[in-house]
């Protein structure tokens, strides 16, 4: 059973009063632990699907669902909690919060749990070390570079994702409790190619290391071929390149 | 085949529909007001329900009372049934109208989209539905705190028997009707805010509609029924007895209906502050009170509780604006003098490191949201250091006002209706029984002129008991050194004082003594006479009878004393004998009736009550010193809550910087909202991180109007603020801090701040996070 199903999903917006259908009917399966790039032209509603699948906006029908729950089913409250533990995003802009340091910004999530603070900054360190940033665990967002900046974001998208050996083994064993989803927008937008490389390279990484389910938009076809799985975004349709 | 057709409102039709249904209301309360007692109570209604309505409340209570009038004279040509056939004919036509407006045609032909058929995504079609579980709760909340606030504060100044003590008596729970109305107050608070908690948690939103409808159908009923009631003689009669301790206590502000209203607000303010309560706690789906992580957030956006902001706006609150200013420019400029001739000289050496410290020199530039942070907590200061300096002020006032009249009057008097009261003596050993009594004296009352050579004027004449008049009244403390109280049993020993021929008391031997009388300082001077000088009293009504009527009685009296009260109409009206000789000079028995003061003054009222019952009523009458003065009393009481709701707007002015601060704070971290709803906060998470940051303001500025009220009340009292001598009775504006009044502004402002910054908040947890995301 794939982990991620997306079923006939339609979305549209509005421009100037006129409907513009951007999802036309997707249909998409994503296997657990599976990393896929999805590659568009701009403004083909790459952006849009990954916000409806992290439920940051709402489709117009369709059906998701993540690891056997329907996403649309869920009440308000579920869905926040759902952003919290199971989806880690990461955008094209780093959309750090400019009052804190890299460290509270890493865990940011764990303290939205009510993690106590110490432990909650113990498990950013980590994953700031993991990300090679651990020099810059004090600095606030406009002190670290695009590239740093999008390390901590990463950083923070899986400070509350399950880690480690034992979950691999958990998830070679046909997946279990909480599987993870790791959104990432244009993550190397913004950046020039060997950083963009860096950031890639660390994704991969994640991906292995962890065993995250990920989905990287991207409109860098150099980088995407280095995907496992490469799918392309075309009249509202999701098909395989 | 509805999916075909689609809805198409005639907006004409629909418009005019509305203006009809609204016009048959008009007529309809036009109708009404044509019956007089109705008029009244739309008279007092209409009031409220203008835009400004507390404001025009108080305008009213003060004076004009024109809607009232105006409403009662109206002219109008048709007939009472008539105008409400009108009435309802205009509304239903209205209502018809507004249906008729609603048209269902064809859709227009268009090819169907390719998402037919595909399941549709819930919240797209989530419409609100009504809870009547909360509307219940909503409003049998408010009506459950208004009759239990009736209920509590009736069944405590009453009293209340429970349990039995060791002696086998049954205990009474009793309060006087302040500190019983502030029990029962804080219950019915208790009881709306609880029930409007209940209520949103319930429905897990505001639930407006079902708050207008319970605030409305269950919530006015019962102060339209005590307005009706105190704007209506013939109601207060047939059902007023029984709220007779409620009608007492809000009469005891001069106007009772407001006092209702207020209390109707306060309630239907709790009640709001308990759905808030409710909806932000319950927000994420299960009870969550705790709020660190708000805090955490909330205290990196506005940095309140920073040194700097804390000392500027203390140092503008205790010194004005200008002072700080000049002081912070001349520093600022000092500052900026050093700084750059550094950077200079450091630009000399090394320019990459005078970039760095021009760079830092720009850092510590104030934002524009930090700017108004300052700007609001100064704001809510200003207005809680007002409420606390005038409040107190007033206190000073009405506790030196109220000192000097009892001090004068006593605190409780009993007197008798009709018959001579020769028989005070017994009574008095009877009011000595009652608990709390703690001195009694007779006395005798009348009004007389008084003159001396060419002088004269008409005073109250009290005959009194030297002997035991100093435990009740503070006469005794007020004669002026050279007289003296004891002189009035004793008249030999006043020395006689004469401007032509001084004398010696042997001078007078074989004359009549004279009796003694004590005279205020101001009577004294307008008299031209001071201690040893003969006056005479002249009685109107002496008893004698001549040809045309009684004859007018005169009788020589020499000053023995001479008190000064501080109240200009009792030293410039109240003259003193001894009892025997006025019951001599009046052909009285006995005596007017007896002063008592009792061991509290403030339940004077309760201990008269006992009074009462000890001597079984009539032909006993008691009536404490509230009652004497109760018009005094309540037009001091209505001026400092008129005063406390006048200076309640600047702190709502206040409040209205506070929101635009919190608007601007939303609007400016609108990505960092859209950044924590992608991190998983709920919305009332955002909700608690946006009130927290309105209230750190609030509380920063109570605190601060607080520290600077109570050092302003300070320094008044001890350095002292002179008044004009000639203008005004008392030497120096009085002051008096009360704990309750310098806690109530603060109260006020941190309530006003949580409002305040409930909209801002609200509108920060709907935005959209991929809206948010987007404006780059």
């Amino acid at each position: 059973m794939p982990a991620l199903e997306v079923r006939n999903l339609f979305k549209s917006y509005f421009l100037h009063g006129k409907r513009i259908d951007v999802l036309r009917g997707v249909w998409m399966d994503v296997e657990a632990g599976e990393l896929v790039s999805l590659v568009g032209a701009s403004g083909s509603g790459k952006s849009t699907f990954l916000h409806v699948v992290g439920m940051l906006d709402a489709p117009a029908a369709g059906e998701i669902r993540f690891a056997g729950r329907d996403l649309f089913e869920m009440s308000d409250p579920a869905v926040a909690d759902f952003r919290n533990r199971t989806i880690g995003f990461v955008f094209q802009s780093h959309y750090l919060l400019p009052e804190f340091t890299a460290l509270e910004n890493v865990a940011m999530p764990a303290l939205i749990q009510r993690w106590e603070r110490g432990s909650a900054l113990r498990r950013a360190r980590e994953l700031l070390l993991r990300v090679g940033l651990e020099k810059r665990i004090d600095h606030r967002p406009g002190e670290l570079s695009g590239g740093e900046a999008q390390r901590v974001a990463l950083a923070r998208a899986l400070v509350l994702k399950p880690a480690g050996e034992a979950q691999r083994v958990a998830l070679a064993r046909a997946l279990v409790l909480k599987p993870a989803l790791l959104l990432a927008d244009e993550p190397t937008g913004n950046l020039d190619p060997v950083t963009g490389e860096g950031i890639h390279q660390l994704l991969r990484e994640v991906n292995q290391e962890l065993g995250i389910t990920a989905i990287v938009v991207t409109h860098n076809e150099a980088l995407a071929q280095s995907m496992p799985r490469r799918l392309r975004l075309i009249d509202g349709q999701v098909l395989p390149t | 085949m509805s999916s075909d057709r689609h809805t198409l409102y005639r907006w004409g039709s629909l418009w005019s529909g509305a203006f009809l249904a609204f016009s048959g209301v008009v007529v309809a309360v036009i109708a009404a007001a044509q019956e007089k007692r109705t008029a009244d109570l739309l008279g007092e209604l209409s009031w409220s329900a203008v835009g400004w309505g507390p404001l025009a409340a108080l305008l009213k209570g003060l004076g004009g009372n024109l809607l009232r009038a105006s409403a009662s004279h109206f002219p109008l040509p048709l007939l009472d049934t008539r105008l409400w056939l009108a009435a309802g004919g205009l509304w239903i036509v209205g209502w018809v109208l507004i249906g008729l407006s609603i048209h269902y045609i064809a859709a227009p032909g268009e090819a169907p989209s390719p998402a037919r058929g595909a399941p549709l995504y819930q919240r797209l079609a989530r419409y609100r539905d009504f809870n009547w579980v909360t509307l219940l709760a909503y409003g049998g909340g408010v009506l459950a705190s208004e009759l239990a606030l009736i209920l509590f504060h009736t069944m405590l100044v009453t009293g209340v028997h429970y349990g039995k003590s060791p002696g086998g008596e049954p205990r009474l729970l009793q309060a006087s009707p302040t500190v019983a109305f502030a029990i029962s107050l804080l219950i019915g608070f208790a009881v709306a805010f609880a029930s409007g908690f209940f209520g949103a948690a319930r429905a897990r939103r505001l639930a407006t509609p079902e708050a207008t409808l319970g605030l409305l159908y269950f919530g006015l009923p019962i102060p339209l029924l005590l307005t009706a009631i105190s704007a209506n003689p013939d109601l207060q009669l047939r059902v007023g007895y029984r709220l007779r301790e409620v009608s007492y206590l809000a009469g005891l502000l001069g106007r009772p209906e407001l006092g209702y209203w207020l209390v109707y607000l306060g309630l239907a303010l709790m009640m709001f502050l308990g759905i808030t309560t409710g909806f932000v706690v319950t927000g994420s789906g299960k009870v969550d009170i705790r709020s660190g992580f708000e805090l955490f957030i909330a205290r990196r956006h506005v940095a309140v509780f920073r040194p700097s902001l804390l000392l500027s706006v203390l140092a503008i609150l205790m010194f004005g604006v200008i002072p700080p200013l000049i002081v912070y420019a001349i520093v600022r400029a000092a500052e900026a003098a050093v700084e750059q001739t550094r950077i200079r000289a450091l630009g000399l050496i090394d320019p990459l490191k005078a970039t760095e410290a021009v760079h830092q020199w720009k850092m510590r530039e104030q934002t524009p949201t930090a700017m108004m942070t300052t700007l609001s907590v100064g704001g809510v200061g200003v207005g809680v250091m007002a409420l606390i300096i005038v409040l107190s002020v007033m206190s000073g006032f009405e506790a030196d006002l109220q000192q000097k009249i009892i001090g004068t009057n006593a605190q409780v008097v009993v007197s008798k209706y009709a018959d001579s009261f020769s028989e005070y003596r017994e009574v008095m050993d009877k009011i000595r029984k009652v608990k709390g009594v703690m001195g009694e004296t007779p006395f005798i009352l009348n009004e007389v002129m008084i003159s001396s050579g060419p002088n004269i004027a008409g005073v109250i004449i009290k005959g009194i008991d030297p002997a035991t008049v100093g435990n009740v009244t503070d006469l005794r403390k007020n004669i002026l050194p050279g007289g003296s109280l004891d002189a009035l049993s004793h008249p030999e020993t006043i020395v006689a004082r004469s401007p032509e021929q001084p004398r010696r008391p042997e001078d007078d031997k074989g004359q009549p003594v004279l009796q003694g009388i004590i005279l205020g300082r101001e009577l004294a001077g307008s008299l031209h006479v001071s201690v040893g000088d003969r006056v005479d009293i002249i009685s109107p009504l002496g008893g004698e009878l001549g040809p045309q009527g009684p004859l007018p009685k005169s009788r020589p009296f020499r000053v023995a004393g001479i008190f000064y009260s501080g109240m200009y109409e009792y030293d410039a009206k109240f003259v003193y004998i001894l009892l025997e000789t006025a019951q001599k000079f009046f052909n009285m028995e006995g005596a007017s009736g007896v002063e008592v003061r009792v061991s509290d003054v403030d339940d004077a009222r309760r201990i008269a009550k006992a009074i009462g019952q000890e001597l079984d009523g009539w032909p006993y009458r008691t009536r404490d010193w509230g009652e004497m003065n109760r018009n005094l009393f309540s037009a001091l009481r209505l001026e400092k809550l008129v005063m406390a709701i006048i200076l309640t707007i600047i702190v709502i002015v206040a409040g209205g910087l506070i929101v635009a601060t919190v608007i601007m704070l939303v609007l400016e971290k609108r990505k960092e909202i859209a950044v924590l709803k992608a991190l998983g906060v709920p919305d009332g998470g955002i909700v608690k991180i946006f009130l927290t940051e309105g209230l750190q303001i609030g509380i920063a500025g109570g605190l601060l109007g607080l520290l600077s009220g109570i050092s302003w009340c300070v320094l008044i009292e001890k350095i002292g603020i002179k008044l004009d001598p000639q203008v005004y009775y008392i030497p120096e504006l009085p002051v008096k801090i009360e704990p309750l009044q310098t806690i109530i502004p603060v109260l006020i402002a941190v309530l006003v701040t949580y409002l305040a910054s409930i909209y801002p908040a609200l509108k920060a947890s709907q935005v959209e996070p991929v809206e948010g995301l987007k404006s780059e």
